[in-house]
C-alpha cells in the first residue's frame, strides 16, 4: 500500500488539529461575560459598587425581581445589583458550593429550615443596619437567633386548609364551619364528600408529608415541634395522632389510596387533588392559593385548620415566606443593607411584587397594595387579617438540620400510608430520626 | 532530490521504531496528562482528603480520621442505598444492552427508512435527564397512567407503579432500558465496522444467517460489547438524574429508589456532611474499580481483538 | 472461520478481476416466486412492528408535545393525548419568559457544546491512539488511572473543582466547561476510540511504516479516516450529553445571561411558587430540535464503515 503525503499535506494536517484546538479555546474564552467577577471585586470605574443578590423561584418571579433590581439601580446610581437566580432545588447546592469556594452572594434569600445552619456557621451576619420599624415584632422575631437578627422575613404565609366549594356543592355536602370544627369532623366531612361525589373525587389530599401540619397540631395541644434550645418539643402521642388521621381518612374513603397520595404529593399545586378537580380539600401555604385557583378553575376558599377551637389554644401561625440575609463576609455591607431596606420597605417594590414572596411583612406597604391584589390574593389578605388576633405566638427558628425534617416526614408518612408502619412505630421513628438530624 | 528526501524520511521512521514509542506517546498523551493532573487529580485527591474530615461546605473542614467510614458501615440507609443500586445495576444493564443490540441488529440491515427509525429509537435517550421526565413517567406509570389504562382494557387492575415502594424501582429500570439509544448507536457503529467482505465470503461458503451471526458478527463485535458493558455498568452505578427527578429528590417512596449517588448527594448538600459524602464516593470508586478490573480480567476469555 | 480475503489492491485496470459480489450474483436465483411474496409480507410485518414499538417508545414524548399545545391549567385536568384547546401561547410565553429570549440560552448552550465537541474529538483521539497503538512504560497502569477518573460521582469532585476554577477566576465563564474537554478528561470517549482503533488491522500501520510514515501520519491518514463511526459517535454523544448536562453548568455559571438550556428549563418549574408546565414543555420541545437534527444528519457518518471508506 502506498500512503504518500506531501509536506504540504502534512502541514495541512497539523494546521487542522491546531486550528480546531484554537477554535475551541477561543470559543471558551471570548464568550466569557464582560462583567466583573463576582468574588467581591470592586468594578473599577468611578466607585461603582457591585453586589450580588441570590434568590430562587420560577420565571414569573425572576422577571418581577429583575424589574425591581432595575428600579433600585435607577434610584441608586453607583450600585449595580448582579442577579443570581435558580430554581428551588438547585439553589441550595449552588449556594453551599459558592460559599465553600468563598463566593457567597452579598444578599441572600433564606428559608427558615436553612437559616440556622447558615447563621450558626457564620455565613450570614447581623442585619441591624436595616430599617425594620414597620415590621411587627413577633414577625421579626422569627428571624432572630440568640437575640441577633440574621434574617428579615419578606412576608408571611399561613398553613391553612384550601377548600373547593364547587365540589362540596356537587357532592351535596355543606361547607364546614372552620371556627368550630374538630379533627374528627374533618375526617367525617371528607368521607361524606367522597361518597357524595362519586368515583374519582375525594374529600381531601393527604396532609402528612409536611411537618407544618404536625407543628399546628402540636401547638394546639400546648406543645411545639421545636423548642427554643433546639430540641424536639412534641410528644409521641401527638405524632401518632397526627398519622392516625391519615389512616382514618383512607379507611372511610375520604382520601385516595397510598400510591395516589404519593403521586399527588409529587405533582405540586397544578397536579394536586384540588388543582385537577379531583378533591374538595387540601392543606397548603396561603400563598399557593393563586396557583391552586388557576389550576382548578374554581373559586377556592381558605379555611382554618381543624381543631383550632378544639383544645386549649389555637395552633396556626404566621410563617415567614422567606428571609433576606446579608453575607457575613460581604465587602459592601452598607450597599447590601441599603438594598435589603429597599426590598422590604419601598412601596414601589411591593406594587410590583404583590404577594409573590408572601403577604408583605411591612404593615404600611401591605395596606398600600391591598387594592391591587388579584381576587385570590385578596382572599389571602383577608384571611390573614382575620387570623391575626387568634394567633397566640409564632414558632422559634428551626434548629440546625431542620431541612432534613421534610425528607424524614415524607419517608415516614409514606410508610404509614402503605401500612408498613403503625402510627405508634412511626412516631418513635420520627422522634428518633429527627432527634438525630437536629442533634448532630 | 526526491529520492534523498525519501531516504531521509525512512531513516527517521526507523529511528523512531528503535527508540520505542516513548516520545510519540508523550506527545499524543500531553493534553490528556495535563487534564489528568489539573482537572482530575486535584479533585480526586481533595475528595480523598475530605473523606477523613467533617466538612459542612459552609465552614472549613476539620480532621476526624476514620469516623465517616465507621459511621457509614453502621448506617442502615447506606446499606439500603447499596441494595437498591446493586439491584438496579444487575437487572437493568443487561436488559438495556440486550435491547440495544437487538435493535441495532434489526436496524443495521438494508431497511427502508433506516435513518428515521434510528432517530425515533434514539429520541427517548434525549429526554432521559429532562426535568419533564418526572411528569412523563407519572403519566405512563402512575395510578391513572397509560399502563394501567391498558391493563384495565384487559381487565387487570394495576397499582400505582411509580409511587409504590415495591415497584418504583422497577419503573426506573424501565426508564434505563427505555433510554437504550446510546449503546444502540455504538453497536450500530461497531456493526458497520465489520467488513462486508467477511459476510460475503461466508455466504459463498454456504453459511446461513445464524451461522454468520455466530461466527462473524458476535466475535468481531465483542470489543464493542465489552465497551458497552463496562461503561454502562460504571454509569449505572452512578445513576442519579432519573432517580432524583422521578422521586422528587427523596429516593422515595420510602427509600425504594435511594440510589447510591442520590444518598451521597443528600448527605453532601442537604445534610451538610460533605466529608461523609466523600467517604461514600471513595467506597463507590473501590467497588466500581474492582468490578471493572474483574471485567477486564474476564475479557481475556471472550473478547476478540485483531491485534 | 474463513481466511480473511486478500487485501492486495486491485490493479488499476478494473475489468480483469470480478469482485466477490459479482461472482455471487452469477449464481442462479434460488428463491421461488412464492418465497418472494413471503419475504414481502415479512418486510411489511417488520415495518409494522418497528413503527408500533416506536410509538410505544415515543408515547411520553408525544404526550409532552401534545401538552405543550395546551394551556397550563388544562395539562393535568385533561391529560389526554389530543388537546381540546390548541394554544400556541406556551411557545411565545416560554420564549420570552426569562430575562433574555430563549434563543440566548440556545446560543450559550451551542457555544459550550461546540467547544466540547471539538475538544473531545482532538484530545480523546490523540490519547486513544497512544493507548491503542503505542508501546510505552506503564501503559496499562495509566489506562487504569484514566478509567478510574470516571468512577467518582460529580457531586464530590464538583466542590474541589469549583475551588480550583474559582482561584483561576474562571467561574461564570464557559472555561470550566470546555477546557476539560480539550484535555481528554472524558475517559468514556478515549476508551471508545481505543476499542475502535484496536479493531483496525495492524497490517495497515505496518504497510504505512514501510512507506516511511511516522506516528503522526499514521494517526492522521489511517486511524482517523477509518474511525469515522467512532469520531461521529464521539461528536454526537458529546453534543447530546453536554447539551443536557445540568449540574456542572448550574454550579459554574452564576450570572443568568450565561445560563445554558438545562438551567433555563429548570427555572420554569419551582416547587414553592407556581410552575409553568406549559412553557416548560414547549421549550423542552424546542431544545430537543437541534439535538435531533444533529443526530439525524450525523447518522450519515455513523454509517460509513470500513466497507465503504475502503481499504485501497
Amino acid at each position: 500500500m502506498r500512503v504518500t503525503t506531501t509536506r504540504a499535506a502534512r502541514r495541512r494536517g497539523v494546521a487542522l488539529v491546531g486550528l480546531t484546538t484554537a477554535g475551541a479555546l477561543a470559543l471558551a474564552a471570548c464568550s466569557g461575560d464582560s462583567g466583573a467577577m463576582p468574588s467581591g471585586d470592586d468594578g473599577g470605574d468611578g466607585g461603582n459598587v457591585e453586589i450580588r443578590f441570590a434568590w430562587w423561584g420560577s420565571d414569573d418571579r425572576h422577571q418581577t425581581t429583575q424589574q425591581i433590581i432595575d428600579l433600585f439601580e435607577e434610584k441608586n446610581p453607583g450600585i449595580t445589583v448582579v442577579p443570581d437566580y435558580t430554581d428551588w432545588d438547585g439553589y441550595w447546592d449552588k449556594l453551599a458550593t459558592a460559599t465553600a469556594g468563598g463566593d457567597t452572594p452579598d444578599v441572600i434569600t433564606q428559608e427558615e429550615r436553612f437559616l440556622s445552619d447558615y447563621a450558626s456557621r457564620g455565613v450570614i451576619g447581623d442585619m441591624s443596619g436595616v430599617d425594620t420599624s414597620e415590621i411587627p415584632e413577633d414577625v421579626l422575631s422569627t428571624g432572630e437567633i440568640d437575640g441577633t437578627l440574621v434574617g428579615i422575613p419578606t412576608g408571611v404565609n399561613a398553613y391553612a386548609l384550601v377548600a373547593d366549594p364547587q365540589i362540596f356543592a356537587d357532592a351535596g355536602v355543606e361547607m364546614p364551619d372552620d371556627t368550630t370544627w374538630t379533627w374528627d369532623e374533618y375526617v367525617d366531612v371528607a368521607g361524606k364528600v367522597a361518597r357524595g361525589a362519586g368515583d374519582g373525587v375525594w374529600g381531601a389530599q393527604d396532609y402528612g408529608f409536611n411537618e407544618a401540619g404536625l407543628n399546628v397540631l402540636a401547638r394546639q395541644k400546648g406543645e411545639s415541634l421545636y423548642t427554643a434550645d433546639g430540641t424536639l418539643g412534641v410528644s409521641k402521642e401527638t405524632v401518632a395522632e397526627f398519622f392516625q388521621t391519615s389512616l382514618d381518612l383512607m379507611a372511610n374513603g375520604g382520601q385516595p389510596d397510598a400510591s395516589r397520595s404519593v403521586e399527588y404529593q409529587n405533582a405540586g399545586p397544578e397536579g394536586s387533588l384540588l388543582g385537577t378537580n379531583a378533591g374538595a380539600m387540601g392543606v397548603w401555604w396561603s400563598n399557593q392559593l393563586g396557583a391552586l385557583s388557576d389550576a382548578s378553575g374554581h373559586d377556592l376558599e381558605l379555611l382554618r385548620l381543624p381543631g383550632e377551637s378544639q383544645f386549649e389554644r389555637t395552633g396556626m401561625y404566621f410563617k415567614p415566606a422567606m428571609y433576606y440575609s446579608i453575607s457575613a463576609r460581604t465587602e459592601h455591607p452598607e450597599e447590601s443593607a441599603k438594598f435589603v431596606d429597599f426590598l422590604l420597605n419601598d412601596p414601589e417594590v411591593a406594587a410590583l411584587q404583590l404577594t409573590d414572596r408572601g403577604l408583605p411583612a411591612n404593615q404600611s406597604v401591605r395596606e398600600a397594595i391591598l387594592p391591587e391584589l388579584t381576587a385570590a390574593d385578596q382572599k389571602v389578605a383577608d384571611f390573614m387579617a382575620e387570623l391575626e388576633p387568634e394567633i397566640v405566638d409564632n414558632p422559634v427558628v428551626p434548629p440546625n438540620g431542620a431541612n432534613e425534617i421534610q425528607d424524614i416526614m415524607i419517608r415516614i408518612n409514606t410508610e404509614v400510608l402503605f401500612e408498613r408502619m403503625t402510627p405508634a412505630d412511626a412516631a418513635d421513628a420520627f422522634l428518633k430520626d429527627v432527634g438525630a438530624a437536629i442533634g448532630g | 532530490m526526491a529520492m534523498i528526501r525519501e531516504v531521509a524520511r525512512t531513516r527517521g521512521a526507523a529511528r523512531e521504531r528503535r527508540q520505542g514509542d516513548g516520545r510519540a506517546a508523550a506527545l499524543f498523551l500531553a493534553p490528556w496528562f495535563v487534564g489528568l493532573v489539573l482537572v482530575t487529580a486535584f479533585p480526586l485527591v481533595a475528595s480523598l482528603y475530605l473523606s477523613f474530615t467533617d466538612y459542612s461546605l459552609l465552614e472549613a473542614p476539620h480532621w476526624i480520621g476514620l469516623e465517616n467510614y465507621t459511621a457509614m458501615f453502621a448506617d442502615p440507609r447506606f446499606f439500603q442505598a447499596l441494595k437498591v443500586t446493586f439491584t438496579y445495576v444487575l437487572v437493568s444493564v443487561p436488559l438495556q444492552l440486550v435491547a440495544a443490540l437487538a435493535l441495532a441488529l434489526v436496524l443495521d440491515k438494508g431497511l427502508r427508512g433506516l435513518a428515521f427509525y434510528r432517530s425515533v429509537y434514539y429520541l427517548p435517550s434525549l429526554l432521559g435527564g429532562s426535568v419533564a421526565i418526572a411528569i412523563l413517567w407519572r403519566q405512563v406509570f402512575g395510578a391513572d397512567g397509560l399502563v394501567n389504562q391498558v391493563l384495565a382494557f384487559f381487565g387487570v387492575e394495576g397499582v400505582g407503579w411509580v409511587s409504590h415502594p415495591d415497584y418504583a424501582l422497577g419503573t426506573l429500570m424501565v426508564l434505563n432500558v427505555w433510554t437504550f439509544g446510546a449503546p444502540m448507536i455504538i453497536f450500530l457503529a461497531g456493526l458497520r465496522q465489520i467488513p462486508a467482505m467477511y459476510y460475503e465470503a461466508a455466504s459463498i461458503d454456504g453459511a446461513g444467517r445464524w451461522r454468520r451471526f455466530r461466527s462473524i458478527t458476535v466475535p468481531l463485535l465483542t470489543p464493542i460489547i465489552f465497551f458497552n458493558l463496562v461503561l454502562q455498568l460504571i454509569g449505572a452505578f452512578q445513576s442519579f438524574t432519573q432517580a432524583f427527578i422521578v422521586s422528587g429528590g427523596t429516593g422515595g417512596p420510602v427509600d425504594s429508589t435511594l440510589f447510591y449517588t442520590l444518598y451521597l448527594y443528600e448527605k453532601g448538600f442537604s445534610s451538610y456532611q460533605m466529608g461523609y459524602a466523600s467517604a461514600m464516593a471513595w467506597f463507590l470508586l473501590l467497588v466500581v474499580a474492582g468490578m471493572t478490573a474483574v471485567n477486564f480480567l474476564a475479557s481475556k476469555f471472550w473478547v476478540f481483538y485483531d491485534d | 472461520m474463513t481466511d480473511a480475503p486478500a487485501r492486495t489492491a486491485p490493479r488499476p485496470s478494473a475489468p480483469a478481476r470480478p469482485t466477490l459480489s459479482e461472482v455471487a450474483a452469477t449464481y442462479p436465483e434460488r428463491r421461488p416466486r412464492r418465497g418472494r411474496t413471503r419475504a414481502a409480507v415479512r418486510r411489511v410485518l417488520r415495518h409494522v412492528a418497528l413503527i408500533g414499538f416506536g410509538l410505544v417508545m415515543l408515547y411520553p414524548l408525544l404526550w409532552m408535545l401534545a401538552s405543550s399545545f395546551k394551556p397550563t391549567e388544562l395539562i393535568f385536568r385533561e391529560p389526554g393525548l389530543v388537546p381540546t384547546e390548541w394554544d400556541l401561547g406556551n411557545y411565545t410565553a416560554g420564549w420570552n419568559a426569562l430575562l433574555d429570549p430563549f434563543s440566548h440560552y440556545l446560543l450559550n448552550s451551542g457555544i459550550v457544546v461546540l467547544g466540547s465537541v471539538l475538544g473531545n474529538l482532538v484530545s480523546c483521539s490523540m490519547a486513544a491512539y497512544a493507548f491503542a497503538r503505542l508501546k510505552f512504560r506503564g501503559r496499562n497502569l495509566w489506562f487504569a488511572v484514566m478509567l478510574m477518573s470516571i468512577m467518582l460521582p460529580i457531586h464530590v469532585i464538583i466542590v474541589p473543582q469549583y475551588i480550583l476554577f474559582s482561584s483561576l477566576s474562571w467561574i461564570n465563564t464557559f472555561l470550566p466547561l470546555i477546557v476539560p474537554k480539550l484535555l481528554a478528561t472524558d475517559a468514556f470517549f478515549v476508551f471508545l476510540m481505543v476499542q475502535f482503533f484496536r479493531g483496525i488491522p495492524k497490517e495497515l500501520d505496518e504497510a504505512a511504516r514501510l512507506d516511511g510514515c511516522g506516528h503522526g501520519r499514521i494517526y492522521l491518514r489511517i486511524m482517523l479516516p477509518l474511525s469515522l463511526p467512532a469520531l461521529a459517535t464521539t461528536a454526537i454523544f458529546t453534543f447530546i450529553w453536554t447539551w443536557n448536562d445540568f449540574f456542572s453548568q448550574l454550579i459554574f455559571l452564576t450570572k443568568p445571561d450565561m445560563y445554558t438550556v438545562p438551567i433555563a428549563l429548570r427555572t420554569f418549574v419551582d416547587a414553592t411558587s407556581n410552575s409553568s408546565w406549559g412553557p416548560l414543555f414547549a421549550m423542552s420541545i424546542v431544545s430537543l430540535i437541534p439535538v435531533f437534527l444533529v443526530f439525524l444528519f450525523g447518522q450519515k457518518y455513523l454509517v460509513k464503515g470500513i466497507a465503504t471508506t475502503g481499504i485501497k
